[in-house]
């Protein structure tokens, strides 16, 4: 390790996700002997990465989620790291479009995909033969996908439910990208909030309509008796809801957690659209980036550029279970992988029609809001109309304040970008 | 009269039986998670016995954590470096605002109170920015040092304690032409002991278990303390390993209750008499 | 001051010392350094920008801001009377000559050696709505009262029901007594023994000694006591957050002021905004603690004095 460049590498990896990425470090480290790559799991990676950051010790590379890009590159946390991947080789035609989209904000890229995800239907095979459903045919339209929940619902004697086909908060993870699959974009992408909007409404009409149909007290007592998420009680595994949006991680928890015999299919979400032109998923990515005041950038990126190639990516996201998110994808990738259905979510991701999560400058507050907005209609204690105008005035008015505060320092800003890429 | 007492006796017994089994449940189950294989843990109802118990899981445990040893070590070095310097800075400055009388003195104390009503959140960032202008940040400085300054509760408590001492006993060693510092020394720290022990215990307690500091200020693996280590068990996404981190868990409460079952006893011993020697 | 009123005062301020560098270092200058956040827009990692006193204006319009600060004020209200009832009478049981009072002394202390995660699993798992411990032990009460009344009464969903999971919280949070418990038992064991025989000499009984003797002997603790309980109380952070995973819990009944001081500290980059909140729960904490002191100094007995 003498005479080594030290490279910190901060990571929220824990246990065997951690340990795909320690041997691509080990790997790196043993491959050269310029740089030594120090890793080191962090929980909490994105908080201690601003406290270091504005204390001036910042690591040389931070393992973030995407959703934090906007807020982190906009308050001068992160390098533009445009120059530097350009220099080493790394291009936008070697990615998955939508992966490189999420990587990219206000026209400067700023980080580079780590191990990415998309999400499908899950369904449980085992309910829908029992409820008379062919058990290899998925609801294609949210009209069928409702239909199915009325034939695998059931009830107990006493009028409160036993199961339930789908439930909009099980696991309500991507509640706030849900107005994609009724036909529509949350944001413009600028300064405006489109909750208003067609898609928005039928997304809330949608959600009212599950106490209407099942009563909003029979859905709270439903939900009170599910187990802990990675547990045999997860609703998903015991039987008592057959179908749920979830990501390709799903497979690693329905490993370790369901029962013997528990089969289930994979497909992609259902949408409103009677005919969409190719399958709609919600994308999503761990990111590598570079935080701004980082002793060593250019050995950081060698590492990283180390990371993007072809072999060492694949080999990172199959030992970690996901997709690649690179454009090209091997055959052995496909064929050795552990996921039953990669390829299926493989195909997803790479649909003309995959749509980056929503990464507002605000999301934690938007996301915040939605749950707790979104849960109110679901027990039937607010309409959705109430719900979607309350929410809607209180995140326009959030973003507003943050669209204010990047107005003030955009020159600035931008300046300094350009200057630091001109160097 | 002594039927009364045998009652007396066992009505408290009773009490304190099924009061404790309450209090003790967090702990039961934790040892009782981490005895279970990974698909039993969460069950629920829980099993309280599993059988057969899996041993296996804490040496597990202890591979899955890492430096296992070395991050208790840490964690022993900043506890004995914590205890040590709250224990000396307490005593003396709850002496200052206790028995002495002198101008000023409340409305410090005041002032001291107001300290612990800030919500540390906003206080994380100037801080922070301090610690790296006296280069402390990437050594352990940051988490021990302050212990020498007083914190505000320990002198609180002891305040309160010293101020219970009757006032006869400073008094005549004044008389007889005792400086300060002997008074503080010879008479009220013997005195109270059992408050002292009481502060070292907590400041243990706060040390060993603290994570957020750990998290805060350490960016080296070889520093980590046992309380950030057992993060490294909960994972995000691929479901956390209970039995690990129960395991792991367990190993981590139990010199912190060794050390209260040992020090418990010394609180017995420590009814305070009017010795006037 | 005279020439003996200075030296005193020199003679306790070297005492204090310590103390007093600790706070301009590690309090003073961080506080005042808040108090500027609160009046500008800053994101931590830019330099903030001077805003008067618009943080304060958004803060008594947000509707978030009134809820977190009911939550805050009706836990504190409930939860210190209860625990304080508690650890006190937890502390005269163990000090009772009963035999194995280590062991039970232990036992006591237990959950706040535990640490804070695995404390937050139990919680979820005791507190749930179908097969919780809590719900199982209340279900055969709910029934008989079913059966007398003809009614359908559930016991609550705790931690999904908006209008119970606060309780739910005050009722984990007694589990924490243990600490206090072990300085109020270190207080008992302070109390003169002489004190007792005299007071059963004059023929008192048990319930007149304890609240003639114990109690007012106890109270510089008892002060103490409730006094951190109140600042701990309305500082409530740490278990809520882990409950409920660093949100807001069912219609946002177990956001406390301090978890959203933190939300939006760290989570919203609005430091400024967090700093104003933080200025507003320390001045409430203030107030607060002023009124307990004043009252308290009446109220306490200290033999020392």
């Amino acid at each position: 390790m003498k005479g080594r460049v030290v490279v910190e590498y901060w990571e929220k990896w824990t246990d065997f996700e951690r340990a795909a990425m320690a041997a691509r470090v080990d790997e790196f480290n043993n491959s050269q002997d310029r740089i030594f790559v120090r890793f080191l799991s962090v929980s909490r990676v994105d908080q201690k990465m601003m406290l270091a950051t504005a204390g001036g010790v910042p690591p040389d590379v931070a393992g973030l989620w995407d959703l934090n890009l906007p807020s982190f590159s906009e308050n001068n946390a992160l390098l533009p790291l445009d120059r530097l991947a350009r220099e080493a080789g790394l291009q936008e035609e070697d990615y998955n479009p939508v992966f490189w989209k999420l990587c990219r904000y206000r026209s400067h890229l700023w980080a580079l995909p780590s191990t990415p995800s998309v999400v499908a239907l899950h369904w449980n095979k085992r309910m829908f033969r029992e409820a008379g459903l062919d058990p290899e045919r998925p609801p294609r339209t949210l009209a069928e996908l409702e239909s199915f929940n009325e034939k695998l619902t059931r009830k107990h004697p006493d009028g409160s439910l036993a199961q339930i086909g789908h439930m909009p908060q099980e696991p309500g993870w991507w509640l706030p990208d849900f107005p994609s699959w009724f036909g529509g974009a949350s944001w413009d992408g600028g300064g405006r909030l489109l909750l208003e909007a067609a898609s928005g409404r039928a997304f809330f009409n949608w959600l009212e309509s599950y106490p209407a149909r099942f009563g909003g007290p029979e859905l709270f007592r439903l939900r009170g008796a599910f187990g802990n998420f990675a547990s045999p009680d997860n609703p998903f595994f015991n039987g008592k809801v057959a179908m749920i949006l979830q990501g390709v991680w799903m497979d690693n928890f329905i490993r370790k957690y369901a029962p013997a015999g528990f089969t289930y299919g994979v497909a992609p979400f259902p949408e409103t659209d009677e005919h969409p032109q190719a399958p709609l998923t919600i994308a999503q990515t761990d990111i590598l980036v570079i935080p701004a005041g980082a002793r060593h950038p250019r050995e950081a990126m060698e590492f990283i550029a180390f990371l993007q190639k072809q072999k060492n990516m694949e080999t990172l996201c199959m030992e970690q279970r996901k997709l690649s998110p690179l454009a090209r994808v091997s055959e052995e990738f496909l064929r050795n992988h552990p996921h039953p259905y990669l390829r299926e979510f493989q195909e997803l991701a790479q649909s003309p029609r995959a749509q980056p999560t929503l990464c507002l400058p605000t999301m934690k507050e938007y996301t915040n809001d939605m749950l707790v907005y979104a849960n109110q209609v679901l027990l039937g204690r607010m309409s959705g109309e109430q719900a979607r105008e309350e929410m809607a005035a209180r995140q326009q008015k959030a973003l507003q304040a943050k669209l204010e505060r990047w107005q003030r320092v955009a020159q600035v800003r931008t300046a300094a970008w350009e200057r630091e890429l001109a160097r | 009269m002594r039927n009364s007492a045998i009652w007396h006796r066992w009505i408290c017994r009773t009490l304190l039986g099924t009061f404790g089994l309450l209090f003790a449940l967090p702990f039961f189950w934790m040892v009782s998670t981490s005895l279970k294989p990974l698909r039993e843990t969460m069950r629920m109802p829980p099993v309280w016995l599993p059988v057969p118990p899996q041993w296996q899981n804490y040496p597990d445990a202890i591979a899955a954590m890492g430096p296992f040893w070395l991050y208790a070590a840490n964690s022993l070095t900043l506890a004995a470096l914590n205890v040590l310097g709250t224990v000396l800075s307490s005593a003396l400055v709850a002496y200052g605002f206790s028995r002495l009388d002198w101008r000023g003195r409340d409305g410090l104390f005041f002032v001291l109170l107001m300290t612990m009503m800030i919500p540390f959140p906003v206080v994380m960032v100037p801080l922070y920015g301090l610690f790296r202008e006296l280069g402390w940040i990437g050594t352990m400085k940051p988490l021990w040092a302050p212990a020498f300054l007083a914190g505000a509760f320990n002198v609180f408590l002891l305040r309160q304690f010293f101020l219970s001492l009757p006032r006869d006993l400073t008094e005549a060693a004044r008389i007889d032409g005792c400086g300060e510092f002997r008074i503080f020394w010879q008479i009220i720290l013997p005195l109270a002991r059992p408050a002292l022990l009481t502060v070292a215990l907590f400041q243990f307690m706060a040390t060993w278990n603290d994570f957020l500091g750990p998290l805060i200020f350490l960016a080296r693996e070889e520093q980590y303390t046992l309380a950030l280590g057992l993060q490294a068990l909960q994972s995000t996404i691929s479901g956390t390993p209970w039995h690990h981190l129960m395991a792991a868990s367990t190993l981590v409460v139990l010199p912190a209750l060794l050390l209260f079952f040992l020090t418990q006893k010394t609180f017995l011993r420590g009814i305070a008499t009017t010795g006037l020697k | 001051m005279t020439f003996g009123e200075r030296r005193k005062t020199v003679q306790g301020l070297l005492f204090v010392a310590p103390w007093v560098l600790g706070f301009l270092v590690l309090n003073l200058y961080p506080f005042c350094a808040s108090v500027w956040f609160s009046l500008c827009d800053y994101s931590v990692l830019s330099q903030p920008v001077y805003l008067g006193t618009r943080n304060f204006h958004d803060l008594l319009q947000d509707p978030v801001f009134w809820k977190a600060l009911r939550n805050t004020l009706l836990f504190a209200t409930v939860s210190i009377p209860l625990s304080t009832a508690l650890s006190i009478g937890l502390a005269v049981l163990l000090n009772q000559p009963v035999g194995a009072q280590g062991f039970f002394r232990t036992l006591f202390f237990l959950p706040c050696l535990v640490p804070a995660i695995s404390l937050a699993i139990l919680w979820q798992w005791m507190l749930n709505g179908q097969m919780g411990l809590v719900n199982v032990a209340l279900r055969p009460w709910f029934d008989a009262i079913n059966g007398l009344l003809g009614s359908s009464l559930q016991p609550p969903d705790w931690l999904n029901d908006p209008s119970w999971a606060l309780w739910g919280l005050v009722l984990t949070g007694l589990w924490g007594t243990g600490q206090a418990m072990i300085i109020y038992l270190a207080g008992l064991q302070e109390i003169p023994a002489e004190l007792y025989e005299a007071a059963s000499l004059d023929g008192t009984t048990a319930w007149q000694r304890f609240f003639h003797v114990t109690l007012p002997m106890l109270s510089p603790v008892i002060f103490f006591n409730v006094l951190m309980g109140l600042i701990g109380a309305l500082q409530t952070f740490a278990v809520p957050y882990i409950l409920t995973g660093g949100g807001d819990g069912p219609g946002r009944s177990l956001l406390f002021l301090a978890t959203y001081i933190y939300q939006n500290a760290f989570d919203f980059w609005n430091m400024g905004y967090a700093s104003a909140l933080a200025l507003v729960l320390f001045c409430m904490i203030t107030i607060l603690t002023f009124a307990a002191v004043r009252f308290g100094e009446k109220k306490v007995h200290y033999e020392g004095r």
